[in-house]
Protein backbone atom coordinates (compact mmCIF):
# COMPACT_ATOMS: atom_id res chain seq x y z
CA UNK A 1 0.00 0.00 0.00
CA UNK A 2 2.86 2.37 0.84
CA UNK A 3 4.49 1.96 -2.50
CA UNK A 4 1.16 2.47 -4.27
CA UNK A 5 0.62 5.78 -2.54
CA UNK A 6 4.21 6.98 -2.88
CA UNK A 7 4.33 6.18 -6.58
CA UNK A 8 1.09 8.04 -7.09
CA UNK A 9 2.25 11.11 -5.16
CA UNK A 10 5.58 11.17 -6.98
CA UNK A 11 3.73 11.34 -10.30
CA UNK A 12 1.34 13.99 -9.00
CA UNK A 13 4.18 16.19 -7.71
CA UNK A 14 5.87 15.84 -11.08
CA UNK A 15 2.75 17.21 -12.74
CA UNK A 16 2.64 20.20 -10.40
CA UNK A 17 6.33 20.92 -10.92
CA UNK A 18 7.88 19.71 -7.65
CA UNK A 19 9.54 16.65 -9.12
CA UNK A 20 12.18 14.62 -7.39
CA UNK A 21 11.72 15.78 -3.80
CA UNK A 22 10.14 12.56 -2.51
CA UNK A 23 11.97 9.25 -2.38
CA UNK A 24 11.15 5.81 -1.03
CA UNK A 25 13.71 3.20 0.00
CA UNK A 26 13.28 -0.14 1.79
CA UNK A 27 16.02 -0.46 4.44
CA UNK A 28 16.17 -2.88 7.34
CA UNK A 29 17.47 -1.75 10.73
CA UNK A 30 20.49 -3.99 10.29
CA UNK A 31 21.70 -2.26 7.11
CA UNK A 32 23.38 0.71 8.72
CA UNK A 33 25.84 1.36 5.91
CA UNK A 34 23.13 1.51 3.28
CA UNK A 35 21.13 3.94 5.44
CA UNK A 36 24.07 6.33 5.72
CA UNK A 37 24.69 6.15 1.99
CA UNK A 38 21.06 6.85 1.07
CA UNK A 39 20.76 9.81 3.44
CA UNK A 40 23.98 11.41 2.22
CA UNK A 41 23.09 10.97 -1.44
CA UNK A 42 19.59 12.36 -1.03
CA UNK A 43 20.82 15.35 0.96
CA UNK A 44 23.30 16.14 -1.81
CA UNK A 45 20.60 15.83 -4.45
CA UNK A 46 18.23 18.17 -2.61
CA UNK A 47 21.01 20.65 -2.01
CA UNK A 48 21.72 20.73 -5.72
CA UNK A 49 18.04 21.21 -6.50
CA UNK A 50 17.83 24.30 -4.38
CA UNK A 51 15.34 25.39 -1.72
CA UNK A 52 11.71 24.42 -1.81
CA UNK A 53 9.76 27.14 -3.61
CA UNK A 54 7.16 27.13 -0.82
CA UNK A 55 7.38 27.64 2.93
CA UNK A 56 9.35 24.87 4.58
CA UNK A 57 6.43 23.36 6.49
CA UNK A 58 4.06 23.12 3.54
CA UNK A 59 5.21 20.22 1.40
CA UNK A 60 6.51 16.85 2.49
CA UNK A 61 10.23 16.91 1.88
CA UNK A 62 12.63 14.11 2.58
CA UNK A 63 12.48 10.37 2.57
CA UNK A 64 10.46 7.64 4.18
CA UNK A 65 12.46 4.72 5.60
CA UNK A 66 11.11 1.38 6.69
CA UNK B 1 -41.79 10.99 1.19
CA UNK B 2 -41.17 13.51 -1.51
CA UNK B 3 -38.30 15.49 -2.86
CA UNK B 4 -38.51 18.82 -4.60
CA UNK B 5 -36.25 21.74 -5.35
CA UNK B 6 -37.08 25.34 -4.62
CA UNK B 7 -35.14 28.15 -6.30
CA UNK B 8 -34.39 31.20 -4.20
CA UNK B 9 -31.90 34.01 -3.69
CA UNK B 10 -29.05 33.93 -1.17
CA UNK B 11 -29.82 36.12 1.85
CA UNK B 12 -26.27 37.10 2.74
CA UNK B 13 -24.49 39.84 0.81
CA UNK B 14 -25.85 42.28 -1.73
CA UNK B 15 -24.83 40.23 -4.79
CA UNK B 16 -27.88 37.98 -4.66
CA UNK B 17 -26.69 34.66 -6.11
CA UNK B 18 -29.36 32.16 -7.15
CA UNK B 19 -29.57 29.07 -4.95
CA UNK B 20 -31.58 25.88 -5.12
CA UNK B 21 -32.84 24.34 -1.89
CA UNK B 22 -33.20 20.59 -1.75
CA UNK B 23 -36.40 19.93 0.23
CA UNK B 24 -36.94 16.35 1.38
CA UNK B 25 -40.19 15.62 3.24
CA UNK B 26 -40.83 19.30 3.74
CA UNK B 27 -37.48 20.06 5.38
CA UNK B 28 -34.52 21.80 3.78
CA UNK B 29 -31.68 19.34 3.48
CA UNK B 30 -28.94 21.00 1.46
CA UNK B 31 -28.15 23.91 -0.84
CA UNK B 32 -27.07 23.85 -4.46
CA UNK B 33 -26.24 26.70 -6.83
CA UNK B 34 -28.75 27.56 -9.54
CA UNK B 35 -26.83 26.89 -12.74
CA UNK B 36 -28.91 28.94 -15.14
CA UNK B 37 -28.98 32.09 -13.02
CA UNK B 38 -27.05 34.88 -14.77
CA UNK B 39 -25.64 36.53 -11.63
CA UNK B 40 -23.61 33.61 -10.32
CA UNK B 41 -23.69 31.12 -13.24
CA UNK B 42 -23.71 28.06 -11.05
CA UNK B 43 -21.08 29.14 -8.49
CA UNK B 44 -21.47 30.01 -4.81
CA UNK B 45 -19.28 31.27 -2.01
CA UNK B 46 -18.95 29.40 1.26
CA UNK B 47 -21.75 31.40 2.91
CA UNK B 48 -24.11 30.48 0.11
CA UNK B 49 -23.25 26.78 0.29
CA UNK B 50 -24.30 26.68 3.96
CA UNK B 51 -27.62 28.54 3.86
CA UNK B 52 -29.46 25.41 4.96
CA UNK B 53 -27.59 25.33 8.27
CA UNK B 54 -29.03 28.45 9.83
CA UNK B 55 -32.61 27.99 8.65
CA UNK B 56 -33.32 25.07 10.96
CA UNK B 57 -30.75 25.91 13.62
CA UNK B 58 -31.69 25.46 17.27
CA UNK B 59 -29.86 28.71 18.02
CA UNK B 60 -32.43 30.92 16.29
CA UNK B 61 -34.22 33.40 18.55
CA UNK B 62 -37.92 32.83 19.15
CA UNK B 63 -38.78 35.81 21.37
CA UNK B 64 -37.20 39.21 21.96
CA UNK B 65 -34.72 39.26 24.85
CA UNK B 66 -33.95 42.12 27.25
CA UNK B 67 -30.80 42.20 29.38
CA UNK B 68 -31.57 42.66 33.07
CA UNK B 69 -28.84 42.33 35.70
CA UNK B 70 -26.43 40.98 33.15
CA UNK B 71 -28.70 38.12 32.01
CA UNK B 72 -31.04 37.94 29.06
CA UNK B 73 -34.72 37.58 29.97
CA UNK B 74 -37.55 36.70 27.58
CA UNK B 75 -39.87 39.60 26.75
CA UNK B 76 -42.74 40.47 24.45
CA UNK B 77 -42.44 42.67 21.37
CA UNK B 78 -44.18 45.60 23.08
CA UNK B 79 -41.84 45.47 26.08
CA UNK B 80 -38.80 45.34 23.86
CA UNK B 81 -39.87 48.25 21.67
CA UNK B 82 -40.76 50.39 24.70
CA UNK B 83 -37.41 49.59 26.29
CA UNK B 84 -35.50 50.59 23.11
CA UNK B 85 -37.49 53.80 22.60
CA UNK B 86 -36.99 54.87 26.22
CA UNK B 87 -33.23 54.29 26.00
CA UNK B 88 -32.93 56.15 22.67
CA UNK B 89 -34.73 59.17 24.14
CA UNK B 90 -32.68 59.13 27.33
CA UNK B 91 -29.39 58.98 25.39
CA UNK B 92 -30.50 61.71 23.03
CA UNK B 93 -31.41 63.97 25.95
CA UNK B 94 -28.30 63.28 28.03
CA UNK B 95 -25.59 63.15 25.37
CA UNK B 96 -27.08 64.75 22.27
CA UNK B 97 -28.30 63.14 19.05
CA UNK B 98 -24.79 62.51 17.71
CA UNK B 99 -24.17 59.89 20.39
CA UNK B 100 -26.37 57.41 18.50
CA UNK B 101 -25.24 55.54 15.39
CA UNK B 102 -27.14 53.15 13.10
CA UNK B 103 -25.73 50.34 10.94
CA UNK B 104 -27.84 48.97 8.08
CA UNK B 105 -27.09 45.79 6.16
CA UNK B 106 -27.58 43.92 2.89
CA UNK B 107 -29.57 41.23 4.62
CA UNK B 108 -32.65 43.48 4.88
CA UNK B 109 -34.61 44.92 1.98
CA UNK B 110 -33.94 48.26 0.29
CA UNK B 111 -37.17 49.65 1.71
CA UNK B 112 -36.15 48.73 5.25
CA UNK B 113 -32.75 50.33 4.67
CA UNK B 114 -34.45 53.53 3.54
CA UNK B 115 -36.65 53.49 6.62
CA UNK B 116 -33.67 53.04 8.90
CA UNK B 117 -31.72 55.97 7.48
CA UNK B 118 -34.83 58.18 7.50
CA UNK B 119 -35.37 57.30 11.15
CA UNK B 120 -31.76 58.18 11.95
CA UNK B 121 -31.72 61.46 10.09
CA UNK B 122 -35.24 62.79 10.74
CA UNK B 123 -36.23 61.30 14.09
CA UNK B 124 -32.96 60.98 15.98
CA UNK B 125 -31.39 63.89 14.20
CA UNK B 126 -27.90 62.63 13.39
CA UNK B 127 -26.10 61.60 10.21
CA UNK B 128 -24.23 58.69 11.84
CA UNK B 129 -25.65 56.03 9.54
CA UNK B 130 -23.52 53.54 7.61
CA UNK B 131 -23.74 50.20 5.80
CA UNK B 132 -22.06 46.94 6.77
CA UNK B 133 -20.60 46.51 3.30
CA UNK B 134 -18.58 49.71 3.64
CA UNK B 135 -16.72 48.34 6.63
CA UNK C 1 -40.21 12.46 -26.33
CA UNK C 2 -40.52 8.90 -25.23
CA UNK C 3 -38.82 9.44 -21.89
CA UNK C 4 -42.07 10.58 -20.29
CA UNK C 5 -43.73 7.36 -21.31
CA UNK C 6 -40.87 5.26 -19.92
CA UNK C 7 -40.90 7.14 -16.62
CA UNK C 8 -44.66 6.88 -16.33
CA UNK C 9 -44.45 3.15 -16.77
CA UNK C 10 -41.72 2.84 -14.14
CA UNK C 11 -43.82 4.72 -11.59
CA UNK C 12 -47.23 3.22 -12.30
CA UNK C 13 -45.86 -0.33 -12.47
CA UNK C 14 -44.42 0.25 -9.00
CA UNK C 15 -40.81 -0.39 -10.02
CA UNK C 16 -39.65 2.85 -8.35
CA UNK C 17 -40.98 4.97 -5.51
CA UNK C 18 -39.58 8.24 -6.79
CA UNK C 19 -38.03 9.32 -10.06
CA UNK C 20 -35.40 12.09 -10.18
CA UNK C 21 -35.58 14.09 -13.36
CA UNK C 22 -35.67 17.71 -14.45
CA UNK C 23 -38.48 20.14 -15.01
CA UNK C 24 -38.67 23.75 -15.97
CA UNK C 25 -39.66 26.48 -13.53
CA UNK C 26 -39.70 30.14 -14.56
CA UNK C 27 -37.17 29.50 -17.30
CA UNK C 28 -34.77 27.51 -15.12
CA UNK C 29 -34.25 23.80 -15.55
CA UNK C 30 -34.16 22.33 -12.05
CA UNK C 31 -34.22 18.78 -10.71
CA UNK C 32 -37.49 17.40 -9.42
CA UNK C 33 -38.68 14.22 -7.79
CA UNK C 34 -41.68 12.69 -9.55
CA UNK C 35 -43.81 10.31 -7.49
CA UNK C 36 -47.12 8.55 -7.80
CA UNK C 37 -48.87 11.45 -6.05
CA UNK C 38 -47.99 14.03 -8.67
CA UNK C 39 -48.16 12.04 -11.89
CA UNK C 40 -49.69 14.94 -13.78
CA UNK C 41 -46.46 16.87 -13.38
CA UNK C 42 -44.76 14.28 -15.53
CA UNK C 43 -45.63 16.07 -18.73
CA UNK C 44 -43.21 18.81 -17.68
CA UNK C 45 -40.24 16.41 -17.59
CA UNK C 46 -37.47 17.49 -19.92
CA UNK C 47 -33.72 17.48 -20.23
CA UNK C 48 -31.42 20.30 -21.20
CA UNK C 49 -27.90 21.57 -20.94
CA UNK C 50 -27.71 22.13 -17.21
CA UNK C 51 -26.43 19.16 -15.30
CA UNK C 52 -26.94 18.61 -11.60
CA UNK C 53 -25.50 15.79 -9.61
CA UNK C 54 -28.60 13.62 -9.21
CA UNK C 55 -26.61 10.77 -7.65
CA UNK C 56 -25.76 12.90 -4.66
CA UNK C 57 -29.45 13.63 -4.18
CA UNK C 58 -30.11 9.89 -4.40
CA UNK C 59 -27.60 9.28 -1.60
CA UNK C 60 -29.35 11.91 0.55
CA UNK C 61 -32.70 10.21 -0.05
CA UNK C 62 -31.25 6.81 0.77
CA UNK C 63 -29.87 8.17 4.02
CA UNK C 64 -33.33 9.18 5.16
CA UNK C 65 -35.28 6.22 3.75
CA UNK C 66 -32.94 3.26 3.38
CA UNK C 67 -35.38 1.06 1.46
CA UNK C 68 -36.48 3.56 -1.12
CA UNK C 69 -36.28 2.66 -4.79
CA UNK C 70 -35.12 5.51 -6.99
CA UNK C 71 -35.19 6.11 -10.72
CA UNK C 72 -32.65 8.44 -12.25
CA UNK C 73 -32.03 10.14 -15.57
CA UNK C 74 -28.54 9.00 -16.50
CA UNK C 75 -26.08 10.49 -18.94
CA UNK C 76 -22.73 8.76 -19.38
CA UNK C 77 -21.15 10.60 -16.48
CA UNK C 78 -24.10 9.81 -14.20
CA UNK C 79 -23.78 6.15 -15.10
CA UNK C 80 -20.09 6.16 -14.19
CA UNK C 81 -20.72 7.81 -10.85
CA UNK C 82 -23.53 5.35 -10.08
CA UNK C 83 -21.14 2.46 -10.78
CA UNK C 84 -18.58 4.00 -8.48
CA UNK C 85 -21.10 4.59 -5.68
CA UNK C 86 -22.16 0.94 -5.95
CA UNK C 87 -18.52 -0.09 -5.47
CA UNK C 88 -18.21 2.06 -2.38
CA UNK C 89 -21.47 0.74 -0.91
CA UNK C 90 -23.23 4.07 -0.94
CA UNK C 91 -26.09 2.93 -3.13
CA UNK C 92 -27.64 -0.46 -3.74
CA UNK C 93 -27.84 -1.40 -7.43
CA UNK C 94 -31.08 -3.31 -6.84
CA UNK C 95 -32.77 -0.12 -5.73
CA UNK C 96 -31.79 2.08 -8.65
CA UNK C 97 -33.31 2.15 -12.13
CA UNK C 98 -31.78 4.33 -14.82
CA UNK C 99 -33.28 5.90 -17.90
CA UNK C 100 -30.50 6.79 -20.29
CA UNK C 101 -30.26 10.03 -22.19
CA UNK C 102 -27.43 10.51 -24.60
CA UNK C 103 -24.74 13.11 -24.30
CA UNK C 104 -23.81 13.81 -27.89
CA UNK C 105 -26.40 14.67 -30.52
CA UNK C 106 -27.12 12.03 -33.09
CA UNK C 107 -29.86 11.43 -35.63
CA UNK C 108 -30.77 8.26 -33.77
CA UNK C 109 -31.81 10.13 -30.64
CA UNK C 110 -33.05 13.65 -30.91
CA UNK C 111 -31.70 15.45 -27.89
CA UNK C 112 -28.04 15.74 -26.92
CA UNK C 113 -27.42 17.74 -23.80
CA UNK C 114 -24.30 18.60 -21.93
CA UNK C 115 -22.82 21.86 -20.79
CA UNK C 116 -19.45 20.65 -22.09
CA UNK C 117 -20.56 20.14 -25.70
CA UNK C 118 -18.54 23.23 -26.53
CA UNK C 119 -15.13 23.46 -24.86
CA UNK C 120 -14.59 26.18 -22.28
CA UNK C 121 -13.01 29.41 -23.43
CA UNK C 122 -9.67 30.42 -21.92
CA UNK C 123 -8.74 34.09 -21.96
CA UNK C 124 -5.41 35.53 -23.05
CA UNK C 125 -4.15 36.50 -19.58
CA UNK C 126 -4.87 33.05 -18.23
CA UNK C 127 -2.98 31.46 -21.11
CA UNK C 128 0.01 33.64 -20.40
CA UNK C 129 0.19 33.30 -16.62
CA UNK C 130 -1.86 30.24 -15.76
CA UNK C 131 -3.07 26.99 -17.23
CA UNK C 132 -5.35 26.61 -20.25
CA UNK C 133 -8.60 24.74 -19.53
CA UNK C 134 -8.41 22.56 -22.61
CA UNK C 135 -4.75 21.65 -22.70
CA UNK C 136 -3.73 18.00 -22.79
CA UNK C 137 -1.82 16.94 -19.62
CA UNK C 138 1.11 15.45 -21.58
CA UNK C 139 1.45 18.62 -23.61
CA UNK C 140 1.52 20.58 -20.37
CA UNK C 141 4.39 18.53 -18.98
CA UNK C 142 6.33 18.86 -22.23
CA UNK C 143 5.87 22.53 -22.91
CA UNK C 144 7.09 23.96 -19.61
CA UNK C 145 9.94 23.02 -17.28
CA UNK C 146 9.50 22.36 -13.55
CA UNK C 147 9.74 25.91 -12.24
CA UNK C 148 7.51 27.37 -14.92
CA UNK C 149 4.86 24.73 -14.41
CA UNK C 150 4.99 25.25 -10.66
CA UNK C 151 4.56 29.00 -10.86
CA UNK C 152 1.64 28.59 -13.27
CA UNK C 153 -0.14 26.16 -10.99
CA UNK C 154 0.54 28.42 -8.00
CA UNK C 155 -1.01 31.32 -9.90
CA UNK C 156 -4.13 29.24 -10.42
CA UNK C 157 -4.33 27.92 -6.86
CA UNK C 158 -3.73 31.29 -5.25
CA UNK C 159 -7.13 32.44 -6.52
CA UNK C 160 -8.89 29.83 -4.38
CA UNK C 161 -11.36 31.28 -1.84
CA UNK C 162 -11.91 27.96 -0.05
CA UNK C 163 -15.63 27.89 -0.78
CA UNK C 164 -15.61 24.05 -0.72
CA UNK C 165 -17.78 24.14 -3.84
CA UNK C 166 -15.70 21.50 -5.57
CA UNK C 167 -16.19 19.13 -2.67
CA UNK C 168 -19.86 19.92 -2.05
CA UNK C 169 -20.97 19.29 -5.61
CA UNK C 170 -18.76 16.29 -6.37
CA UNK C 171 -21.02 13.23 -6.83
CA UNK C 172 -18.45 10.82 -5.37
CA UNK C 173 -17.48 12.84 -2.30
CA UNK C 174 -19.45 11.33 0.56
CA UNK C 175 -17.19 11.32 3.64
CA UNK C 176 -19.02 12.47 6.74
CA UNK C 177 -15.79 13.79 8.23
CA UNK C 178 -13.92 15.51 5.46
CA UNK C 179 -10.18 15.75 5.94
CA UNK C 180 -10.24 19.15 4.27
CA UNK C 181 -11.97 20.45 7.37
CA UNK C 182 -9.53 18.84 9.76
CA UNK C 183 -7.88 21.58 11.79
CA UNK C 184 -4.39 20.13 11.92
CA UNK C 185 -4.18 19.52 8.17
CA UNK C 186 -5.70 22.69 6.78
CA UNK C 187 -5.49 25.65 9.08
CA UNK C 188 -9.02 27.03 9.52
CA UNK C 189 -9.83 30.67 9.24
CA UNK C 190 -6.99 31.77 6.96
CA UNK C 191 -7.18 33.16 3.47
CA UNK C 192 -5.59 32.60 1.03
CA UNK C 193 -6.16 28.92 1.58
CA UNK C 194 -3.21 26.68 2.44
CA UNK C 195 -2.09 26.42 -1.17
CA UNK C 196 -1.22 24.06 -2.72
CA UNK C 197 -1.88 21.65 0.16
CA UNK C 198 -5.63 22.06 -0.08
CA UNK C 199 -5.77 21.14 -3.75
CA UNK C 200 -3.16 18.42 -3.56
CA UNK C 201 -4.98 16.76 -0.65
CA UNK C 202 -8.19 16.85 -2.64
CA UNK C 203 -6.42 15.51 -5.73
CA UNK C 204 -4.97 12.62 -3.72
CA UNK C 205 -8.40 11.77 -2.40
CA UNK C 206 -9.78 11.79 -5.92
CA UNK C 207 -7.39 9.02 -6.93
CA UNK C 208 -9.52 6.02 -7.78
CA UNK C 209 -12.73 8.04 -7.35
CA UNK C 210 -12.97 10.85 -9.86
CA UNK C 211 -15.23 9.98 -12.79
CA UNK C 212 -14.49 13.12 -14.80
CA UNK C 213 -17.90 14.75 -14.83
CA UNK C 214 -16.54 18.30 -14.71
CA UNK C 215 -19.01 19.63 -12.14
CA UNK C 216 -16.14 20.81 -9.91
CA UNK C 217 -14.77 23.10 -12.60
CA UNK C 218 -18.27 24.44 -13.23
CA UNK C 219 -18.71 25.21 -9.53
CA UNK C 220 -15.35 26.93 -8.95
CA UNK C 221 -15.86 30.70 -8.68
CA UNK C 222 -12.17 31.32 -9.43
CA UNK C 223 -12.02 29.29 -12.66
CA UNK C 224 -9.29 26.95 -11.48
CA UNK C 225 -8.75 24.17 -14.08
CA UNK C 226 -9.73 21.40 -11.67
CA UNK C 227 -10.92 19.01 -14.35
CA UNK C 228 -7.46 19.08 -15.90
CA UNK C 229 -5.82 18.28 -12.57
CA UNK C 230 -8.14 15.38 -11.85
CA UNK C 231 -7.78 14.15 -15.44
CA UNK C 232 -4.06 13.87 -14.79
CA UNK C 233 -4.80 12.00 -11.55
CA UNK C 234 -6.97 9.57 -13.49
CA UNK C 235 -4.22 9.11 -16.06
CA UNK C 236 -1.70 8.26 -13.38
CA UNK C 237 -4.08 5.76 -11.80
CA UNK C 238 -4.94 4.17 -15.13
CA UNK C 239 -1.36 3.89 -16.33
CA UNK C 240 0.19 2.69 -13.05
CA UNK C 241 -2.66 0.55 -11.68
CA UNK C 242 -4.73 -0.07 -14.83
CA UNK C 243 -7.90 1.04 -13.02
CA UNK C 244 -10.55 3.29 -14.50
CA UNK C 245 -13.17 4.43 -11.94
CA UNK C 246 -16.74 3.84 -12.97
CA UNK C 247 -15.88 1.38 -15.74
CA UNK C 248 -16.94 -1.73 -13.91
CA UNK C 249 -17.60 -2.92 -10.42
CA UNK C 250 -14.00 -3.42 -9.25
CA UNK C 251 -12.79 -1.77 -6.11
CA UNK C 252 -10.19 0.97 -6.21
CA UNK C 253 -6.58 -0.23 -5.79
CA UNK C 254 -6.11 2.19 -2.89
CA UNK C 255 -8.64 0.30 -0.82
CA UNK C 256 -7.11 -3.15 -1.17
CA UNK C 257 -4.42 -4.05 1.34
CA UNK C 258 -2.21 -7.09 1.11
CA UNK C 259 -2.37 -7.74 -2.62
CA UNK C 260 0.76 -8.49 -4.58
CA UNK C 261 2.18 -5.38 -6.20
CA UNK C 262 4.70 -5.33 -8.98
CA UNK C 263 5.83 -1.73 -8.50
CA UNK C 264 9.44 -0.95 -7.63
CA UNK C 265 10.70 2.15 -5.80
CA UNK C 266 12.32 4.52 -8.27
CA UNK C 267 16.12 4.87 -8.09
CA UNK C 268 17.30 8.14 -6.61
CA UNK C 269 19.56 9.46 -9.32
CA UNK C 270 17.17 9.42 -12.26
CA UNK C 271 17.40 12.54 -14.38
CA UNK C 272 15.28 15.40 -13.09
CA UNK C 273 14.72 18.30 -15.47
CA UNK C 274 16.27 21.49 -14.23
CA UNK C 275 18.74 19.66 -11.99
CA UNK C 276 22.23 21.03 -12.24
Amino acid sequence: MTIKRITFIQELLKFIGLEGRLHLEWISSAEAQKYVQVVTDFTEKIRKMGPNPLRADSILEGEIIL
Amino acid sequence: MDCKFVPSVCSYCGTGCGVLFEVIDGKINSTLPLKSYPVNQGKLCIKGWNLHEYINSFMRLKTPLIKEDGKFQKATWDEAIDHCAANFQKNKQDFGPDSIGVLVSAKITNEENYLAQKFTRAVIGTNNVDHCARL
Amino acid sequence: MNIIHQVEQLITQDKVDIFLGYKELDGHLIPHGFTRDNLDELKELQTGENRYSLEKIATHLTEKHPDIRIGIIARDCNQRSLNLLYTWNQLNPDQIETVNVNCCPSPLKLHGDCSYLEPKQTGAFKKEHGIDFNIDPDVLVDSYDNNERFSRWMYEFSKCIKCYGCRNICPVCFCTECSLEHASLIEPGTLPADIPIFHLVRATHMAGRCIDCGLCEDACPSHIPLRLLYREVNEIVSSVFDYRPGDGMEKSPFTIIGDKVVLEPKPMDFQVEGEK
